[in-house]
C-alpha cells in the first residue's frame, strides 16, 4: 500500500470523530434508565402544560396585562440595543484597526479594544443584571445596562470582523484617489458592511427581546416576570398566553428585519 | 519632450519569487503606453509600483524628475497619479454620484466629505464627468445595479473628477465583453488625449493594445521583452512573447 495513505495528517479528523462517537456511546451506559429518570408527578404536569398549550387564557385582564408586559419587555430590549449599537459602532471601528495605519499603534490599538469587547461579552447579561440590580436596585436602568453591555460586546466584535473582512480593492481605490483613513471609512467601509451589519443587528434585536424577557425573572417587570408569577400559581394557561405574546414579538421583528434587508440589498 | 515617468533599475522580489528584475525605461508626457505579456509577467506588479501601492525592492522611480518615494502625502499623489482597475474598485452599495465624487476626496476635508453624503457637494463635477462618459441619467442609481461596462465608465468618471496627470490602468477591460471593452478603451484613450494625460495600461489583448496605443512595452518573466512603437511590432515578436516554455 502507498505509504502516504497511512499518514496521520490525512486521517486525524476521522480518528477524532471516532473517539468522540465512542465517548457519546459510553456516556449512555452511565444513565440510569429506570423510573427515577423523571419524577413520578412529572408526567402529569407535562400533560397539564401540554393541554394549556391549546387553551391559553384569553380573558381581557390577562390580555391587557400581556400587552403591557410585552411593551415593557420590548422597550427594555429597544433601549438596550440602542446603547449596544452605539458601543458597537465606536468599539468596532477601533477594534478593527482600520482607521490607523499599519505599524506600532495598530499593534496595540486592536488588541486593546478587542480585549475590552471580549470583557463585555464574556459576562452573560443575567450576571450583569444581578450586578446592576445589586448596585442600582430594581430599576429599568439595571435591565437596559445589563443588555447593552454584553450585546455591545457581541455586536462590536462582529462589526470589527466584518470591517476587517471586506474586499480590499474598493478601499485601495479610494486611497489611491486621495482619501484619508476617515474618508475611506465613510465612503468605503461603512457602505460596504451596511447591509450585513443591519441584518445582524436585527437578529440581535430578536435575541435582546428574549433576553429582556428572561431579565424580568430577576425581578425587573416584563413578560418573564408574568410568566414566573403564573408558573408559581400553576396557571399554565396564562403562561402560554404570555409565551404567545413573546413569540409574536419575535415574529414581528423578524418580518421587519426581512423588509429592511430586502430594501438594503436591492 | 518632457519625461513624466522614469524607472531606474527597478526590481521587485516577493519572498522567493523575482517579479521584476532591473527594469529601466522612461515614458514621456502624453504618451499612451500599453503593457502586454503573458500572465505572471509582472504587469500588475509594475503598475502597483508606479502607483506607490507597493515599494520597489531596488531601484528608483522618478515622477516629473522627483523620486516617487518623496511623494508620500497621498492627497498630493492623487493629483499626480490615478489608477483604474477591473470593476471591483467601486463601492457597489453607494449611489453612482458618491462613487464619482470620491475623486474629490483628495480636495475635501472630513467635514465636507461627510456633508456630501447628505447633500452632494461639487455636484457639477460629477454631472459633467458622467456626461462625458455617457451616463448622465444614472446619477442617483445604486452602483451595483449597473452593468459591468457602465460600472467601468463610472470608474472613468471618478478618474475624470480626480484628474491626475498620469493614469495607470490595470486590465481595465478584462471582465468586459468585446463590444463593451472597445467602448471603455476608446473612452479611456479619448479622455487621456483630451486631458493631455500620460496613460499606461496593462492589457491581455494585443489586438486592443495595437489599435489604441502608441507604444507597446512587452514584459516576460519580469524583464522587458521588447519596447517598440505599436506600428512596428511584428506578429513573430508577439508569438514568441506568448510562447510557452518548451518542456525539456
Amino acid at each position: 500500500m502507498d505509504k502516504r495513505w497511512l499518514s496521520f495528517e490525512l486521517h486525524k479528523r476521522k480518528i477524532l470523530t471516532l473517539i468522540l462517537s465512542l465517548a457519546f456511546i459510553m456516556s449512555l451506559f452511565s444513565v440510569e434508565w429506570n423510573s427515577e429518570l423523571i419524577h413520578s408527578k412529572g408526567l402529569e404536569t407535562a400533560k397539564q402544560i401540554a393541554t394549556a398549550f391549546f387553551t391559553p387564557d384569553l380573558s381581557g385582564d390577562i390580555l391587557i396585562l400581556a400587552m403591557e408586559s410585552s411593551w415593557t419587555t420590548l422597550s427594555y430590549a429597544a433601549a438596550g440595543m440602542s446603547l449596544a449599537i452605539i458601543i458597537a459602532f465606536f468599539y468596532g471601528i477601533l477594534a478593527s484597526g482600520i482607521v490607523v495605519s499599519e505599524g506600532n499603534i495598530k499593534r496595540y490599538i486592536r488588541p486593546f479594544f478587542r480585549g475590552q469587547l471580549g470583557f463585555m461579552r464574556a459576562i452573560h447579561e443575567l450576571v450583569w443584571a444581578w450586578l446592576f440590580v445589586a448596585s442600582i436596585g430594581l430599576s429599568p436602568y439595571a435591565a437596559i445596562f445589563a443588555l447593552a453591555i454584553p450585546y455591545g460586546g457581541i455586536l462590536g466584535r462582529i462589526f470589527a470582523d466584518m470591517l476587517e473582512d471586506i474586499s480590499p480593492e474598493p478601499i485601495k481605490a479610494l486611497e489611491a484617489a486621495g482619501a484619508s483613513k476617515l474618508q475611506a471609512l465613510w465612503y468605503g467601509y461603512l457602505p460596504l458592511v451596511r447591509a450585513n451589519i443591519t441584518s445582524y443587528a436585527m437578529y440581535r434585536f430578536e435575541c435582546a427581546v428574549r433576553s429582556s424577557a428572561i431579565m424580568s425573572f430577576v425581578g425587573i417587570g416584563g413578560l418573564g416576570y408574568q410568566i414566573q408569577l403564573s408558573l408559581d400559581d400553576l396557571h399554565y394557561d396564562e403562561v402560554w398566553t404570555f409565551v404567545y405574546f413573546l413569540i409574536a414579538l419575535v415574529i414581528v421583528i423578524d418580518l421587519w428585519s426581512n423588509q429592511l434587508r430586502k430594501r438594503l440589498v436591492q | 519632450m518632457q519625461e513624466a515617468i522614469s524607472l531606474k533599475q527597478i526590481s521587485k522580489i516577493y519572498e522567493r519569487k523575482i517579479a521584476l528584475s532591473s527594469l529601466s525605461f522612461t515614458v514621456n508626457k502624453g504618451e499612451l503606453v500599453a503593457l502586454i505579456g503573458p500572465s505572471g509577467a509582472g504587469k500588475t506588479t509594475l503598475l502597483n509600483l508606479l502607483a506607490a501601492i507597493l515599494p520597489p525592492s531596488q531601484g528608483e522611480i522618478l515622477i516629473d524628475g522627483h523620486p516617487l518615494s518623496e511623494l508620500m502625502d497621498h492627497k498630493k499623489r492623487a493629483k499626480k497619479i490615478g489608477i483604474i482597475r477591473q470593476q471591483y474598485d467601486l463601492v457597489g452599495e453607494l449611489p453612482v454620484i458618491h462613487n464619482v465624487l470620491a475623486g474629490r476626496l483628495s480636495e475635501w476635508g472630513l467635514i465636507k466629505s461627510l456633508l456630501s453624503m447628505l447633500i452632494p457637494q461639487d455636484k457639477e463635477y460629477a454631472s459633467q464627468a458622467l456626461r462625458r462618459v455617457g451616463l448622465t441619467d444614472k446619477l442617483y442609481e445604486k452602483t451595483s445595479s449597473l452593468s459591468g461596462g457602465e460600472q467601468q465608465r463610472v470608474a472613468l468618471a471618478r478618474l475624470l473628477v480626480q484628474s491626475p496627470e498620469i493614469v495607470l490602468a490595470d486590465e481595465p477591460v478584462a471582465s468586459l465583453d468585446p463590444a463593451r471593452a472597445e467602448d471603455v478603451l476608446d473612452l479611456l484613450v479619448k479622455i487621456a488625449l483630451e486631458e493631455k494625460q500620460t496613460l499606461i495600461a496593462s492589457l491581455h489583448s494585443v489586438e486592443y493594445a495595437r489599435k489604441y496605443f502608441d507604444r507597446l512595452i512587452a514584459l516576460k518573466d519580469g524583464e522587458i521583452f521588447f519596447d517598440l512603437p505599436a506600428s512596428s511590432v511584428t506578429d513573430d515578436q508577439i508569438k514568441s512573447l506568448y510562447r510557452l516554455k518548451e518542456i525539456s
